[in-house]
């Protein structure tokens, strides 16, 4: 307990924000306690409604409560973004570091196949990606992990590539050593805090990017309650119903803040080498 | 050195930003004052690449549109003829028709409109093969014969038509000069009000004065057109970029614009009716979960909210609005969520698993909803999911592009498709009530009842005009009957003109934008 009181004493903003990281998944966790209304019952009549006391976000074209939606849009929005950060974080780490123990043959398959990803513009890529699987959101992290992968590969690659001729890897092939070990006993460990901030960092952008795609109507589809698809949904109404594009926007905004800067703040706490 | 850096960067931040909103605003309202009043900005949606009334039917209809070209006759709002080209015709066994062409009418570039030229026109408009809009899908003839001196057009058709004069208005039959070069894609020359010089699919089109135009004094000296989305429709207006725009179809857009004094809007009950096709050969070919999908349908909370009022409600598939007797017509399947209910548990059509869904023969009711975007059509999927949804069933909705649909449409892989028609585009149902013909290749949604396609023949040989509504009105009836048809209701066209502009007014059909009754306000 003390530890822990001491540690949050040394790392104040890492805390705060970590704190407010676990609030976000408390909400995603118990929306339906928080959630006034079911946010997928519409009540046609009511639609549009600007926000009044029965409904504090308002409703939209389908008369369905904002509030609720929003408060259920980061039980997809969350563990998806997650998901796809775990995804690109593991298959990215285990490529390049193959990639730059091994050399040769294996270190040029990989590396070629992360250049190919990374010569077209992601996004434009990740397009193409969902619009040929279809609309739906595990499409969409797929199309997204295809293409950001290749940026976790090719840090992992270099990290590992710098410690590769050390003498005490040597020393560790010399005495015996199998391959196994010593990728997970010497290289791993060189390798995983730098792709940890990297990928604490990246959860806001790919939350960003997976919202997108649902903007552009390759991820969610209706009548799923997403952030990115509430926004499309509002554009039309832009001008008459503004309430439909600010909350689904400003849950975005928040939540990608506070994502960001837990990365930012993760780096001071592991980083120790910088200042 | 650090903190340099971080100074920089935050200056570039800031400098991008600033000029990110500068690309955003202003640059508006010096250009839009136009000439003394004699140019007209007019913005629309581009519909076609080419302006060849063969190669696509919007080609055939934006020719009309931009007052580019006009037919021997012209559609009223009641959808009846006038003589526009034509100013007399007679036939005796409707088989042969003889046209007689107006004295004095010229094309833009000034040529003689003669029963020749007219024939010379068409002769290359049947010639396109490759176009998907072949006039020769609307008129069969036999011959056509010109008599420059009596300046008639002889016209023997292969088989008799009620009113041939409802097809010659139809802008696939549109009259252009084809003497000389031409170059119907992009620079037709027609007898229209308008003259265009300049054609630019993607960005605009410049138009002038027809000095030689037949049909009185022509408003303005020139039109512009920009090729706007649908999105920039209403901004466009709004910032003075242009003066007329058609079909806005964001109803919030259209409410700031009708509750603002600056603007005129004018809305019609279009000859266009939004609709879902229901596949029989599916799940919903149980007549009994047929009837309760209608009743559970609150149309005209869907009409005049979800979608804004942009449509009117309707229970049949012809527009309320059209001779052919809707107020006869009676729906057995009004909107009463307890009866749908109550249908579907007497059919033994129970939820027994719990899971808020209702099951058939043991398996789930769940239907494929396919839909495109266009004149808010998937918003009213959204809303028909929602509201099946509280009657147990389940639907799924497949939102894609228009072709997408239409393919799997003729594939029959759906069990409800969103569709939206013009149902008299050439003055006439038949072709559309076609739909749901039991032998038309044009049924896609496996509809068969005797008595309709008994009654939709007779449609062949009948030409008496009441007689053809009476069967019209009973093939309609028959539709509602079987539950056949979920209706959306009959689209509002609209036309919303600034203060400078006059007389901008909605046609019932679709094919008449810039007319001469649009002129300069005083």
């Amino acid at each position: 307990m003390q530890k822990i009181l001491n540690f949050i004493k040394k790392n104040k903003q890492f805390s705060f924000f970590f704190l407010l990281v676990i609030l976000l998944i408390f909400v995603a966790v118990f929306a339906p306690v928080i959630a006034p209304q079911d946010p997928y019952v519409s009540d046609l009549k009511n639609a549009l409604q600007a926000p009044n006391s029965e409904h504090w976000f308002g409703t939209d074209k389908l008369g369905r409560d904002i509030f609720s939606r929003v408060i259920y849009a980061s039980r997809i929005s969350l563990p998806a973004t997650l998901t796809l950060v775990a995804i690109i974080f593991v298959a990215g780490t285990i490529l390049g570091t193959l990639a730059g123990y091994f050399g040769g043959w294996v270190d040029a398959v990989i590396m070629r196949l992360s250049d190919m990803m990374i010569s077209f513009p992601g996004m434009v890529l990740a397009i193409a990606v969902a619009g040929i699987m279809g609309a739906s959101i595990k499409n969409a992290v797929i199309a997204i992990a295809i293409v950001s992968w290749s940026k976790y590969a090719r840090l992992a690659r270099s990290l590992v590539m710098k410690i590769r001729h050390e003498d005490y890897v040597y020393a560790a092939i010399v005495t015996g050593s199998k391959t196994g070990y010593i990728l997970r006993k010497y290289m791993l460990p060189n390798v995983i805090p730098t792709l940890v901030i990297t990928a604490a960092t990246d959860i806001g952008g790919m939350m960003l990017e997976l919202a997108g795609l649902s903007f552009l109507g390759f991820g969610a589809k209706a009548p799923a309650a997403e952030w990115g698809l509430m926004l499309n949904e509002g554009r039309t109404y832009m001008q008459n119903a503004p309430w439909m594009m600010i909350y689904p926007g400003l849950a975005i905004f928040i939540v990608v803040v506070i994502f960001n800067l837990l990365g930012d703040s993760l780096r001071d706490v592991l980083d120790v080498r910088e200042e | 050195m650090k903190k340099m850096k971080k100074f920089l960067g935050i200056m570039l931040a800031m400098v991008m930003a600033v000029t990110m909103l500068a690309g955003c605003g202003g640059s508006s309202k010096e250009s839009s004052s136009s000439d003394n009043g004699k140019t007209l900005k007019f913005g629309c949606f581009s519909y076609s690449e080419s302006l060849d009334p063969a190669n696509m039917i919007n080609s055939a209809w934006c020719s009309s549109r931009y007052g580019i070209g006009e037919c021997l006759f012209k559609y009223k709002d009641d959808l009846s003829v006038e003589n526009t080209i034509c100013d007399e015709y007679s036939t005796e066994d409707n088989k042969t028709w003889v046209f007689h062409i107006r004295d004095g009418v010229k094309f833009s570039n000034g040529n003689d409109v003669t029963p020749s030229a007219i024939k010379a026109c068409w002769d290359v408009l049947y010639a396109n093969k490759t176009g998907s809009s072949n006039p020769s899908k609307f008129m069969d003839y036999e011959s056509i014969t010109p008599d420059d001196d009596a300046r008639t057009l002889t016209i023997v058709l292969k088989q008799a038509k009620a009113d041939l004069r409802k097809d010659l208005a139809y802008p696939v039959f549109v009259i252009l000069d084809v003497s000389g070069d031409y170059d119907l894609a992009e620079n037709p020359i027609g007898t229209g009000p308008y003259a265009l010089t300049s054609f630019d699919s993607k960005t605009k089109a410049t138009l002038v004065k027809n000095k030689y135009y037949w049909n009185g004094e022509v408003p303005y000296d020139n039109v512009e057109i920009d090729f706007l989305s649908e999105d920039n429709k209403a901004l466009a207006l709004q910032n003075g970029d242009i003066n007329l725009v058609e079909n806005v179809t964001s109803t919030s857009d259209l409410d700031t614009l009708k509750k603002d004094d600056n603007f005129n809007v004018s809305i019609g009950q279009g000859v266009r009716t939004g609709f879902a096709y229901i596949n029989e050969k599916g799940i919903l070919g149980d007549d009994t979960l047929r009837q309760a999908v209608q009743m559970a349908l609150d149309h005209k909370t869907m009409c005049e909210v979800t979608v804004g009022g942009l449509y009117t409600e309707g229970i049949s598939v012809l527009p309320s609005s059209l001779a052919y007797g809707y107020d006869n017509l009676k729906n057995p399947y009004t909107y009463n969520v307890d009866n749908a209910k109550k249908l579907l548990d007497d059919a033994g059509y129970k939820d027994t698993d719990g899971d808020g869904i209702r099951e058939m023969n043991g398996k789930k009711i769940s239907i494929n909803y396919i839909t495109y975007e266009n004149r808010r059509l998937s918003d009213f999927a959204q809303a028909i999911q929602t509201q099946l949804a509280d009657i147990g069933i389940e639907a799924k909705i497949n939102s894609m592009d228009a072709d997408r649909e239409w393919n799997k449409m003729v594939a029959g892989e759906y069990d409800l498709c969103d569709s939206n028609w013009i149902t008299v585009g050439n003055g006439d149902p038949t072709e559309y009530m076609a739909n749901w013909y039991g032998k038309s290749d044009a049924n896609f949604c496996n509809y068969k009842n005797a008595e309709y396609d008994k009654l939709y023949e007779q449609l062949d040989t009948e030409f008496d005009e009441a007689k053809r509504a009476k069967i019209i009105e009973q093939l309609q009836q028959i539709l509602i009957n079987d539950a056949a048809v979920i209706v959306h209701g009959y689209y509002n066209s609209s036309m919303i003109s600034d203060k400078t502009v006059s007389g901008a007014n909605i046609h019932t059909a679709d094919y008449y934008w810039l007319t001469t009754e649009i002129a300069p306000a005083k």
